[in-house]
């Protein structure tokens, strides 16, 4: 009921925005704040009582939907989507409070599109139904593609559609593996139920893994994602990057290692060595792009690629620090995002060459610029070098694939160093120019948006054993799923499910103990 | 010998002759307002709507005429859906008329003649029987399609289907003709009985070929569709949504009627026949529709790509492909006449506006109307939670449980690029700027009620499919 509440809460405040928007832009800003605020704070009770110590689906809500088709309302959470659940709980009201200002036609659009969003990307997360989970997974698409499309900059029609469209293509070919599933599970989507092996299991792993790979997104799916984050409003960025780059690497970790551990392990030398070339065309692109948003996009690129190298790595460690390094990267970089449109707010311009010396204008935001940078770098004592040293460690010790893989990836550490301190630098130190020395430093509704990232950004650098330890049991769920071979074959597997079956099974063998007695007899 | 009639099989049937002759009286007298035809037609196929209602709901089995007319749920399912589209039409079409000053009486009288052939035809347990209702319902959109007499294109549009459609009959009866040289008869039930054996004559091939071709016509499935771009183009708009609706709903149901119960034993042969058929209807179209300036021809070929998924459902021949066939048929007419009547809405000044990029800030200056053709367009695109993305969804899981990977990947694929086409008028409406100020009519009531009705239709049954699935799977013969 809680978690139902979490996902539906901001649909109704679309529809209440819907209905109230004749009394005003700040009826309608005020009615989102409270609606994502009241979301998050709820949703804190799904940490609380949060039970670390199991890796069972939790707060489950399972009703009839549509009997007809065989699909349920089924929704639940684990150590993993939890984290998800409360980034993006906590990443909206966030960015609700980041454009408090800067949102210039259709506020009352721009806000419902974003609750809508919320609903939607919480109902990604916690669905545990496969039709379910398309559907929360296509409609997320709607009000994104109204963000960008409407909100955004000049190019972003094409932006917008390019990003809807390499959606559907993924998820189209997903949706032919979530029917094939639907067969294999007993006519049944619920996702609880399923286990493995399956019928072309490889195939099935594809179909699931390219529609994932595409919102990673995974080189070389990835060209939709500097077009989307460049024309996308600020808010659009950080929601873009901090969460929906994640319903791709969290598949991987729900569908893709679990359900097929056979196909995950055969195309694991394929995958390992997309994620690392990846890295370092990410930062090698990072690198030379004049344009501050483009740079932080291709960084994106960079930094899901280690997430991806973790989770193929298929140990403990690695898959922790990919899913901290899920809420790293959106946490820094939406905070990076959020740092690019401030400062875009002030000078109308992301290029680097018309920045320099800003330090000396404005100190707090160069010192807040600083701390996201150098989370976002890793640098020790927060949060991104937790995250990456346990990739870096968990792909260091397994036997999936080389070493020399995690050798190259650890270059991107490195590449990462210098494009971002280069940029800050060229950014923050030098000579002011003249048309940047009326520039305001940030005020106090600005700093509010970025304190709760800090807090989180040194928080998870310095004490991360919260965030771990709750997620500790349903990755290693997810480790023993992933590295035991398949034992038991089909037919086994069918009888296990149907409970006649066992019966006459037990009874042919009692049967034949009785013969085999009397024949010794 | 003394035929037994038993009325209440025939109700639906006798409402809607009743109407029409009601229709037919009232419009002599020119002292009666002629809104009140467009009401007696609603309120005649309402009745008829309730009563088909009540007996699917109490499961009534009959056949007529010496077997000749046979009423079951099936019939009833698709009873429902023709007069829902009727109803919608109906309520599109007032103020249509009205604005542009046509005659309603004979426009109303050819609509429920057209409603009661496809009744005949989805009841038809007689290949004869079948035929004229297809006739009757043919000969009437004929005269409607041109009803526009003194525009070109009109005229155009009906001459066009005229010839086109006598073609497809003749195609269609030449097939009867085999079909009965085949296996001596033409009743539904003694066909299948005749072909049961395992020789399967070739004059029975023949004539089943020439039925599909008949069909593909008149549904518009490639490579028979050329006629519809034209007609949906020229026809008067409401027209258009007309034919795109009901017809083709009328078309499927005698298609599987005739093809699972009649002629099963052939399922070998007709199977991979609508394989080939599905994927080539769902492609061209779709990819035709890309290319589409004029928002009814883009509505046109997107009319022929959803002919393409109900064919994935006959193809896939089981119980689930019959009831999601009929189940997308009731859901595509409901959303494609609330986007035609968006269209119709939509019109400025100066005239309909027919080109996608009159559509341009449609968003800010009409926000309601955008709203609808945006609830419109994502639920033919079939994207959640609307009706198109369950109606989709159980196509393609029949036929995947038919085993048909294939088709379901094309159609999956389908689905993506159709996405682009129905997300541009989207973009034209909500992202662009208008090149020029436009200025709009009010807003008919009739054309909002009817809007309002399609628009919850869309989304009840996208939230709640239970109402319309259950009753689609209790429909299967």
């Amino acid at each position: 009921m809680l978690l139902s509440i979490v996902i539906f809460l901001p649909l109704l405040g679309v529809i209440a925005i819907a209905l109230l928007r004749g009394f005003g832009a700040t009826a309608v800003k005020g009615i989102a704040l409270v609606i994502g605020l009241l979301t998050f704070v709820i949703s804190l009770g799904l940490y609380t009582g949060f039970d670390a110590t199991t890796a069972t689906f939790q707060n489950v809500t399972q009703e009839e939907w549509i009997p007809g088709l065989g699909t349920k309302y089924h929704i639940g959470i684990d150590g993993i989507s939890l984290w998800l659940v409360l980034l993006t709980t906590f990443l909206t009201p966030v960015c609700i409070l980041a454009a408090w200002n800067s949102v210039e036609k259709g506020l009352s659009g721009f806000m419902m599109s974003l609750l809508a969003l919320e609903t939607g990307m919480l109902g990604v997360f916690c669905a545990l139904d496969l039709f379910l989970f398309f559907v929360f997974w296509e409609s997320m698409l709607i009000p994104m593609y109204f963000l960008i499309g409407i909100w955004g900059g000049e190019r972003r029609i094409y932006a917008t559609v390019k990003f809807v469209l390499y959606t559907m293509a993924g998820s189209a070919l997903m949706l032919v593996g979530i029917l094939a599933l639907y067969f294999q599970n007993g006519n049944s989507f619920d996702f609880t139920t399923l286990s493995g092996p399956f019928e072309h299991s490889h195939l099935l792993f594809l179909a699931f893994f390219i529609a994932f790979a595409i919102k990673v997104p995974l080189f070389p799916f990835h060209t939709w994602l500097p077009d989307a984050h460049v024309e996308a409003p600020t808010v659009g960025s950080v929601i873009l990057a901090g969460v929906l780059l994640k319903m791709g690497t969290y598949g991987i970790i729900r569908f893709c290692l679990p359900l097929f551990p056979d196909a995950a392990t055969h195309f694991t030398p394929l995958i390992v060595t997309l994620a690392v070339i990846g890295i370092i065309y990410g930062a090698l692109v990072a690198m030379v792009q004049p344009d501050l948003k483009k740079l932080v996009a291709y960084s994106s690129v960079s930094h899901l690629g280690f997430v991806v190298l973790g989770l193929f790595s298929k140990t403990s460690p690695g898959i922790e620090g990919s899913v901290l390094q899920m809420i790293n990267h959106g946490l820094s970089t939406g905070a990076l995002f959020l740092l690019v449109g401030m400062i875009y707010e002030r000078r109308h311009s992301r290029m680097i060459v018309d920045f320099g010396g800003l330090a000396k204008r404005m100190p707090v935001f160069a010192t807040i610029f600083m701390i996201v940078t150098l989370s976002s770098i890793g640098l020790p004592g927060l949060n991104g070098f937790v995250g990456e040293f346990m990739i870096l460690f968990g792909s260091f010790i397994t036997d999936a694939f080389s070493k020399w893989y995690v050798v190259f990836a650890a270059t991107g550490v490195i590449l990462a160093a210098v494009y971002m301190l280069w940029m800050f630098q060229r950014v923050m130190f030098g000579t002011l120019d003249k048309t940047n020395e009326e520039l305001p430093d940030l005020n106090a509704r600005e700093i509010v948006v970025m304190l709760p990232l800090l807090l989180f950004i040194v928080w998870i650098g310095v004490y991360p054993k919260p965030f771990l330890s709750k997620m500790q049991k349903s990755v290693g769920l997810v480790v023993t799923k992933v590295q035991t071979e398949p034992a038991m074959g089909r037919a086994e597997k069918q009888m296990l499910r149907d409970p006649q079956l066992v019966l006459q099974e037990t009874q042919r063998a009692q049967r034949e103990d009785i013969e085999k007695e009397a024949e010794t007899k | 010998m003394p035929i037994e009639i038993n009325w209440q099989l025939l109700m639906p049937e006798l409402v809607i002759a009743s109407t029409l002759l009601i229709v037919l009286v009232f419009d002599l007298f020119d002292s009666i307002s002629k809104a009140v035809l467009g009401w007696m037609t609603i309120v005649g196929a309402g009745i008829a709507l309730w009563v088909s209602i009540q007996m699917h709901h109490a499961g009534t089995v009959g056949t007529q005429f010496n077997d000749m007319f046979k009423v079951d749920n099936f019939s009833l399912f698709f009873n429902i859906i023709f007069l829902v589209s009727t109803i919608l039409v109906a309520l599109i079409s007032m103020s249509y008329l009205d604005r542009n000053d046509r005659k309603q009486g004979p426009y109303y009288l050819l609509i429920l003649l057209a409603t009661l052939g496809m009744m005949l035809m989805a009841a038809g347990n007689e290949l004869i029987i079948v035929f004229l209702g297809l006739e009757l319902m043919s000969l009437s959109l004929y005269v409607l399609a041109g009803y526009f007499r003194e525009s070109p294109a009109s005229s155009e549009a009906g001459m066009k289907y005229l010839l086109l459609g006598a073609f497809a009959s003749a195609f269609f009866l030449y097939g009867i003709a085999l079909i009965y040289g085949g296996a001596g008869t033409t009743s539904v039930p003694a066909i299948a009985e005749a072909i049961a054996a395992p020789n399967k004559s070739p004059l029975l091939l023949a004539g089943m070929f020439l039925l599909i071709v008949g069909f593909g016509f008149k549904v518009a499935i490639v490579p028979f569709h050329q006629w519809a771009p034209d007609v949906y183009e020229g026809a008067p708009t409401t027209i258009a949504a007309f034919i795109s609706a009901g017809p083709k709903a009328a078309g499927f149901a005698a298609f599987l009627r005739i093809f699972m119960e009649a002629l099963p034993n052939l399922q070998v042969e007709w199977g991979s026949v609508l394989i080939v058929l599905a994927m080539l209807t769902m492609t061209v179209g779709n990819v035709i529709a890309i290319a589409q300036t004029n928002i009814k021809r883009m509505l046109a070929y997107s009319s022929i790509a959803h002919a393409g998924y109900v064919l994935i459902g006959l193809a896939a021949a089981n119980n689930d492909g019959i009831s999601s066939a009929m189940l997308y048929l009731l859901i595509y007419c409901v959303m494609n006449i609330g986007a035609f009547g968006v269209v119709i809405l939509a019109k400025t000044e100066d005239g309909e506006s027919l080109m996608i990029s009159d559509y341009a800030g449609l968003g800010l200056r009409k926000p309601l109307l955008a709203m609808f053709m945006t609830i419109m367009l994502l639920s033919l695109a079939g994207f959640p939670p609307t009706a198109g993305f369950v109606g989709k969804l159980y196509i393609f899981k029949s036929a995947v449980q038919a085993g048909h990977i294939w088709l379901v990947i094309i159609g999956a694929i389908n689905t993506a690029i159709s996405a682009f086409y129905y997300l541009r008028v989207v973009v034209t409406m909500y992202m662009r700027e208008p090149e020029e100020e436009l200025t709009f009519t009010s807003y008919p009531s009739t054309l909002v009620v009817g809007l309002v009705l399609a628009a919850i239709g869309v989304l009840l049954i996208g939230i709640l499919p239970s109402l319309m699935l259950t009753p689609a799977q209790n429909s299967v013969f």
